[in-house]
């Protein structure tokens, strides 16, 4: 990454997700890549199964938040959060986001369905990735490894591979608790490419 | 929760949330002891600091029972020669106040360093206020840094500064500072003053009128010798060309947002970064403004720098245009962003600038507050309460108050019909009661904000009698925050042990002849002395309740370390008749409509609190395996009142 670069990540999800930890596992890939990172994090009251979104930014940048419409890269733990925060988006950014939906638990709640959802992206000026990222961590074991899925699949497809690169993200999985889980949903994630919709 | 980055070794460079900066920064400098009472995005300032303590066997750490007494702990050390910090959210610096406008009249004598974490933006409070302004008012410096980096070394400025002229400093966090992780460069941890000595000095540590008034005398003197050293301070600095014609001012975080749009607009303008916001650094100021047209101002919160600095200009006769927040440049609400600050420049320098068209999806997404976690204790207590009200057929007024249980403020429970502030609840519910007739007030509280404010008020409803049932939702920790400990949870910000003060004791002690303590996580129980409790309000009672059981989150966490399987939980459908008492009134977040006119649960969402199994009017849900008793016991129920499990 040249000194003048930078590259805008949004973390998108709900609470309890795992939003937080894969942003701090991005954090530490590009602090050991010898990059400068701001990782604005949500604490507190929103944490509760509400929307959560980090900001996470690489390179030469001063400011913590993602200015609107120049996220370079969109994680999406959910669809439904992919979609608050698409005015994030940059034109012809990445989204790499799970075939998930979490329905907010208001009673009564109208919630789009997973296909208009995925529709509506698709007709959005955006390179799009929906991946089952939860269905192939629970089948792992633990639904808590769909982020490093995820993380996986941008790694190979984005300029966050070239960033942090592979190996980086590899070396401060192995410092996480449960290190071999998230190395088999990362790597898996990182060549699942196959699941593109 | 472990703060490991907090320990890093000197000189190495590890990422790290500014609030953990502040503190490595308190244990760089030696700091024998710290206190506060958690509130977001203050708290990992101490949690990191007790974790330090933990290993380091230094410095002595404490969550006090508020922040006044947070405040009083570290003024105290303070005095007797310890060099101590004391940390708070925004609004927790009214609670403590009081004792704040005074330690600006006595000083101190070692440093006595105030962290106060704004919330711009409103994230996880009440209100927005700018804590800059206390520093004006009490004659308090200000220093306010601009990110993690800054954070360590404006507050090791902040502690010397306190300690050389032996008065308060508060250290001003945002949001984005607290909680923005970022690479820092720490230094050698510093030799700790952990012993003092109390020098009686009846003239300077008694406020009576007499030596208050000459104390104000020396305070004024003071402040003007605290400008002076700011004003000359290397935490303030210029960048770029001496002879723009526009400066723009960057105070705290707003340095960096400044200095990020200047860079995009490559625009050659002078960029001034000032950390010490308060009192003014005039003379520093002066040096950067004087003979240019205009000055911009990015700063957080309120113009706190903007008007000082307009002040400052009349007083020496200066015209230069000073254009923020109070010109319209920038929003007076809410967080600064990138492309506000980029939009506000370029207007200044007249360059035009367009912001890109942003995406738009043509489906909307639903909103998603914050709610209570499946599992979580105060669930049931709500949906059992309400029941309560509505076999009595009262018509009550909830009086709300700060945490956890503040989101049955929502749909379905709508049980928070008020929300203020830290202990309203029952001080609310006191003029309520006076003065609302037939209307049943039931206050709503948490078992930390029971001890950090709630107390005052309960026994002004018993000594002015006040009826009203006082419900305290007590799940042992202050949950919201991130668990720390208080009175009633039995142990200290330290991990060690500590003695418990049961809510029910204090009741019973301040002369509350009504209590009761229930199973939280039985709806049952809790309903009964729901009731019980209700009827002797009707009698003119004041009643409370204590509705007790742990914080999901930790009793699984608990569950986990001591190897205890927790049940999940299934529904026969054969049984399950659609009435969706579960999904509408319980309004678990496991549990969500079937398609089939019936209900699933889901099973990663499921902690296995089994109290969807007890409110099944057609016992359609069971656990699907055998259920450890020790679970129960881990709940804090008895095995009789789940009907043996």
């Amino acid at each position: 990454m040249a000194s003048s670069e930078s590259f805008n990540i949004l973390i998108a999800g709900v609470g309890g997700q795992g939003v937080l930890t894969l942003s701090r596992i991005i954090g530490e890939a590009s602090l050991a890549s010898g990059l400068n990172v701001l990782v604005a994090e949500t604490h507190g009251l929103s944490q509760r199964g509400g929307a959560v979104v980090v900001h996470v930014r690489i390179g030469d940048v001063d400011s913590p938040l993602v200015p609107l419409g120049e996220a370079d890269l969109m994680i999406g733990l959910e669809l439904l959060e992919v979609i608050r925060n698409i005015g994030y988006m940059r034109r012809g950014g990445f989204i790499v986001a799970d075939r998930l939906i979490i329905p907010p638990s208001i009673p009564d709640v109208k919630t789009p369905s997973l296909d208009n959802v995925i529709e509506a992206l698709r007709g959005l000026d955006v390179r799009l990735t929906v991946i089952p990222a939860s269905e192939v961590a629970e089948k792992l074991g633990d639904v808590r490894v769909a982020n490093v899925y995820l993380l996986g699949q941008a790694i190979s497809i984005t300029k966050l591979g070239s960033i942090i690169g592979f190996d980086g993200v590899v070396k401060v999985l192995r410092g996480l608790p449960n290190p071999e889980l998230n190395l088999k949903a990362f790597k898996l994630g990182y060549m699942g490419g196959g699941f593109e919709c | 929760m472990g703060y490991p980055e907090v320990l890093a070794e000197p000189g190495s460079k590890v990422l790290m949330l500014g609030n953990v900066a502040v503190a490595r920064a308190c244990l760089e400098y030696g700091v024998g002891l710290a206190s506060g009472y958690p509130g977001t995005p203050s708290s990992e300032v101490v949690e990191a600091l007790a974790y330090a303590a933990s290993k380091l066997g230094y410095p002595y750490v404490e969550w006090s029972v508020n922040e006044k007494v947070a405040f009083e702990v570290a003024y105290g050390a303070a005095i007797s020669g310890v060099p101590s910090v004391v940390s708070m959210k925004h609004v927790g610096l009214n609670v403590a106040a009081d004792p704040f406008f005074s330690s600006a009249y006595t000083g101190v004598e070692a440093s006595l360093l105030v962290i106060s974490a704004d919330d711009p933006g409103m994230w996880s409070s009440q209100n927005e206020q700018d804590n800059r302004w206390y520093g004006v008012h009490a004659y308090i410096p200000v220093v306010e840094p601009a990110g993690a980096q800054e954070a360590r070394e404006a507050a090791l400025e902040a502690l010397r500064l306190s300690g050389e002229v032996r008065h308060p400093v508060l250290l001003r966090l945002v949001t984005r500072v607290s909680h923005t992780r970022a690479p820092v460069t720490v230094g050698a941890l510093g030799r700790p003053r952990l012993r003092g000595v109390f020098k009686s000095i009846p003239s300077r540590w008694n406020l009576i009128p007499a030596h208050a008034r000459r104390l104000r005398e020396e305070l004024l003197e003071r402040w003007r010798r605290i400008e002076d050293l700011v004003s000359r301070s290397e935490l303030n600095v210029a960048e770029g060309p001496r002879d723009s014609q526009v400066v723009v001012i960057g105070v705290g975080v707003g340095y960096r947002y400044a200095r990020e749009a200047l860079r995009r607009l490559k625009a050659q303008v002078r960029l001034v970064k000032v950390t010490t916001p308060v009192p003014l650094p005039s003379k520093f100021v002066l040096g950067e403004v004087e003979g240019r047209d205009s000055v911009l101002v990015v700063e957080e919160g309120d113009p706190v720098f903007e008007t000082m600095i307009k002040t400052l200009l009349q007083e020496v006769g200066l015209n230069t245009r000073v254009y923020g927040k109070r010109s319209g440049h920038l929003r007076a609400t809410g967080e600064l962003r990138l492309e506000d600050v980029e939009g506000a420049i370029a207007q200044v320098l007249g360059l035009g600038y367009r912001r890109p068209e942003l995406l738009e999806a043509t489906v909307k997404p639903p909103p998603r507050p914050p709610v209570l976690c499946p599992g979580c204790p105060y669930r049931s207590v709500f949906y059992a309460v309400r029941r309560a009200v509505k076999r009595l057929g009262l018509d009550v007024v909830y009086s709300g108050d700060i945490g956890c249980y503040s989101l049955a403020v929502n749909k379905p429970f709508n049980a928070q019909d008020t929300l203020i502030e830290m202990g309203g609840s029952v001080g609310l519910a006191n003029g309520m009661s006076h003065v609302l007739g037939g209307r049943v007030v039931i206050a709503t509280i948490g078992d930390s904000t029971f001890y950090h404010a709630g107390i005052p008020g309960l026994i002004n409803a018993v000594y002015n009698k006040a009826p009203m049932m006082v419900l305290v939702l007590d799940n042992g920790v202050t949950a919201m925050t991130g668990h720390q400990p208080h009175p009633g949870s039995g142990f200290n910000a330290m991990g060690g042990e500590a003695r418990r003060i049961p809510v029910e004791d204090v009741a019973r002690g301040v002369g509350v002849d009504s209590v009761y303590v229930a199973e939280a996580f039985n709806p049952r129980d809790v309903e009964a002395k729901a009731l019980s409790a209700l009827r002797d309000v009707g009698e003119g009672k004041i009643s409370v309740v204590i509705a007790r059981g742990p914080c999901i989150l930790m009793a699984m966490s608990r569950a986990r370390a001591e190897s205890i399987p927790r049940p999940s939980y299934v529904v026969d459908s054969s049984r399950c008749r659609g009435c969706m008492v579960c999904y509408k009134a319980f309004n678990c977040p496991a549990i969500t409509p079937s398609g089939d006119g019936k209900i699933t649960i889901n099973k990663t969402l499921c902690t296995g609190c089994g109290v969807c199994e007890r409110i099944c009017p057609f016992n359609a849900i069971k656990p699907a395996s055998y259920i450890d008793e020790r679970w129960w016991n881990l709940l804090g129920l008895t095995t009789s009142s789940v009907g043996g499990g």
